[in-house]
């Protein structure tokens, strides 16, 4: 579990990441009628940033992160990733879901690399690239597992490996470790933290909860519900790796778990 | 609007079976030889009066019915206590089971000829070949039914005391009984296919197959196309039947499977 | 099957050979006619002699390639026509209703009309079998194609899968377990109407064999021939459930 991962190689991208949205509008067709989901989104996301976003379900979180990894494509106002528009999924946006989405016919080796299959790499190449971050998010031994012979931690640890190995400018996470029992859900935080540290990528976190967003987030956005819209957003400011019952985290919390709680009241 | 385009999707599905008819209605009117292939729709129409104006449509269908039914009733009630058997006793498993799995291999009309030499080509013989039809999905049917009792059930069982009679009454049939549906549902389907099969091995006595294998050797291709209908709409009404009465037997189960 | 076959083998023997005895000490005991219940060495002699002759081969090529050829037709029929229907809605609405009717009509049903318009030939089996096997493989295909998660071709076009590899590793792999299955019903269908077709008409095949034999009065061929359709049907179901075994191995089991 706690396996120290050899170091991978900086990564050479030209312009990592950077995330811009400005007044995005989503309406899902219910009835003939159109129901307002996102309403007015602005975010502007620095490379190499850790963003979390919070809110009660049904807020439209999860529908926010689809957007940006392509997976719909019908939304008004702008999305941009480093200068170029969103217009569907592309290798240079990850993604890795609360249910784990490995395909059960095919083991964590051939799992992770079935994302490089677009890739002119041949077998040899492939094999390494794949072996290494097996390593990286510590799954030496379970190559040739199937996913159902693994537990939850670690099928989320070869979606994360997944989702990693094409070098995305940008992985977005939804509630990934959702699933997850309270004690492996504080591990793979740590190792994420890890993984964020080492690759300097920029990431986009859904999750409901409040803890894990101060702990992994640079700023972490409140979002409301109904229409979703932006609340509040929080700079956390403090240093990676973090001290998980820092003062300054628990009074934040407080305040998040407050809006959110006066939310539900209304 | 809406209604009109419901209307027009569910005509669509009227589209291909009415271009079947009408294909093999224009063959029927090509020549001679074509129309002793493909009875046109007024001979059938003249077939399907002829036959029930004496009776003989109605006998054949009641005689298949009546046969389907009581082999089905011997066949489903021994697939059920052997399935049953072999799923709770373990002894009972290992003893009959290879025979049970083995014999269920030999395609039941292959079977015809040889019970034929051995019990005549009777009624009771055709009873029995309906009957060993409906057996061998049953019995599959109940071991699964039996065998996959929920163990937690069980054990509520046994915290309330329950008598043998009581557990299998109030615990193991209940929870078998989607399985015993099910294997009751094909049961039904080979038993059907059965009598009707059998009856055109077996020339003697009356039956849907009888009366097709008549028209097959008399050349009436109206005659077999009323049989051929004739099955289908009865083996699909059972079988909608059954269906329907499952259902609501086993309305306390949640719907998603 | 399998619960069928673990345990000690010689427990497994134990039923098949005491009916294998109880037979042989009623055919030799003398309480019934030789004619009637043949002793199983006596089957045991035609069947060699039938081997020997090569009279056998003759029936079984004859059954196997009539099995081979029509269900490999339908087979493939059936799931290019199962897959156009659970893709297109316009393919489901226009043949949906028609493919439904037809479904119901058991194939032995069809031998009459099938004689009247092939002649008893090889046309006429194989297209009974073909009929046999097509609807239950056009059924699994749909259903299957159909339950296909969405989310896998999410996961497909996050990654940028080449149309080849989602075919052949997503979409395959997720619909095989209801084909396969499809696929079986559809194989043992067919063995059990080409056998009723044989008997029915014919000159060549192992249900002729019976037929004959039994015209004959010569029960120990047909025991011979019965024992043998049951030994091929088991062969058949047998093979299917270790390719499906093979195939799925990735499943929990």
């Amino acid at each position: 579990m706690t396996a120290i991962a050899p170091p991978i190689p900086p990564l050479a991208l030209d312009t990592p990441g950077a995330l811009s949205i400005r007044g995005l509008n989503k309406h899902y067709p219910i009835d003939g009628r159109r129901l307002p989901v996102l309403q007015h989104i602005d975010l502007q996301v620095q490379p190499g940033e850790f963003i979390a976003i919070v809110g009660a379900s049904g807020c439209g979180k999860s529908t926010l992160l689809r957007l940006i990894a392509g997976l719909e494509t019908d939304y008004e106002g702008q999305m941009q990733l480093d200068g170029k528009p969103i217009r569907g999924p592309s290798l240079d946006r990850g993604m890795v879901f609360q249910d784990h989405r490995l395909f059960p016919w095919k083991t964590v080796f051939d799992n992770i690399a079935l994302a490089l299959k677009h890739s002119r790499l041949d077998k040899a190449h492939v094999a390494a690239r794949v072996n290494e971050h097996i390593a990286l998010v510590g799954l030496q031994g379970f190559e040739h597992a199937y996913p159902h012979q693994l537990s939850g931690g670690m099928a989320q640890r070869a979606a994360i490996a997944r989702a990693l190995i094409t070098q995305p400018k940008l992985l977005l996470l939804d509630e990934p470790f959702g699933a997850l029992d309270a004690l492996t859900r504080v591990r793979m935080q740590q190792e994420l933290q890890r993984l964020w540290i080492q690759q300097r990528s920029t990431m986009i976190m859904v999750t409901h909860d409040v803890e894990e967003a101060l702990y992994l987030g640079d700023r972490v956005i409140v979002l409301e519900p109904r229409p979703g819209r932006i609340r509040h957003v929080i700079e956390v400011g403090l240093a990676h790796p973090r001290e998980r019952n820092a003062a300054r985290l628990q009074s934040l919390r407080q305040e998040i778990l407050g809006q959110l709680l006066s939310q539900a009241g209304h | 609007m809406s209604t009109f385009k419901k209307c027009c999707a569910g005509l669509r599905g009227l589209a291909s079976p009415l271009l079947l008819v009408a294909a093999w209605e224009a063959a029927s009117r090509q020549d001679a030889s074509h129309a002793y292939a493909f009875a046109s729709l007024a001979s059938i129409g003249a077939g399907l009066r002829e036959l029930s104006g004496s009776g003989e449509l109605w006998l054949s269908a009641l005689a298949s019915l009546q046969r389907t039914c009581l082999g089905l009733l011997y066949g489903a009630s021994l697939g059920t206590l052997l399935g049953a058997g072999m799923a709770l006793s373990p002894l009972a498993a290992r003893l009959v089971g290879p025979l049970f799995h083995s014999l269920r291999q030999v395609p039941i009309l292959g079977l015809i000829p040889l019970l034929a030499l051995w019990f005549g080509s009777g009624e009771g013989t055709k009873v029995l070949i309906v009957a060993l039809a409906a057996f061998y999905p049953m019995a599959l049917n109940a071991v699964e039914g039996f065998s996959q009792v929920d163990p937690r059930y069980r054990e509520v069982g046994r915290l309330f005391g329950l008598g043998p009679w009581q557990h299998c009454w109030h615990v193991l049939l209940p929870s078998a009984l989607p399985s015993l549906f099910n294997g009751l549902l094909h049961a039904l389907a080979f038993a059907w296919v059965s009598s009707v099969g059998c009856e055109l091995f077996l020339s003697t006595g009356v039956g849907l197959g009888n009366m097709m294998m008549n028209a097959e050797a008399g050349a009436r291709m109206d005659i077999i196309v009323i049989g051929v209908l004739c099955i289908g709409l009865l083996g699909y009404a059972m079988n909608l039947l059954f269906s329907r009465l499952s259902q609501r037997l086993l309305r306390w189960r949640p719907l998603r499977r | 099957m399998r619960r069928a076959f673990n345990g000690q083998p010689l427990l497994w023997l134990l039923s098949p050979a005491a009916l294998l005895l109880a037979w042989a000490l009623a055919a030799n005991s003398g309480a019934f006619p030789v004619q009637l219940l043949v002793p199983p060495q006596a089957v045991y002699h035609s069947f060699t002699e039938l081997l020997v002759s090569g009279e056998l081969r003759e029936h079984l090529v004859a059954s196997l390639s009539r099995l081979g050829l029509g269900f490999g037709i339908g087979a493939v029929a059936g799931m290019a026509f199962g897959t156009a229907m659970a893709l297109s809605r316009n393919v489901e609405a226009f043949c949906g209703p028609l493919f439904h009717c037809v479904r119901q009509i058991p194939s032995i049903a069809l031998i009459p009309m099938f004689i009247l318009f092939f002649g008893v030939d090889d046309v006429f089996k194989v297209l009974i079998v073909t009929k046999a096997a097509f609807f239950p493989v056009a059924l699994a295909a749909c259903e299957g194609v159909r339950a296909i998660p969405r989310a896998y071709f999410e996961v497909a076009s996050l990654y940028r899968l080449p149309l080849r590899s989602l075919l052949t590793e997503v979409a395959l792999p997720a619909a095989a377990p209801t084909l396969l299955t499809g696929l079986r019903i559809g194989l043992s269908r067919a063995w059990m109407v080409l056998v009723a077709t044989e008997l029915l008409a014919g000159d060549i095949g192992l249900g002729q064999l019976i037929e004959m034999s039994r015209q004959m009065l010569r029960i120990d061929l047909v025991m011979v021939g019965v024992l043998l359709i049951g030994l091929i049907g088991f062969c058949l179901e047998g093979g299917f459930h270790l390719l499906e075994k093979r195939l799925l191995r990735w499943k929990p089991l």
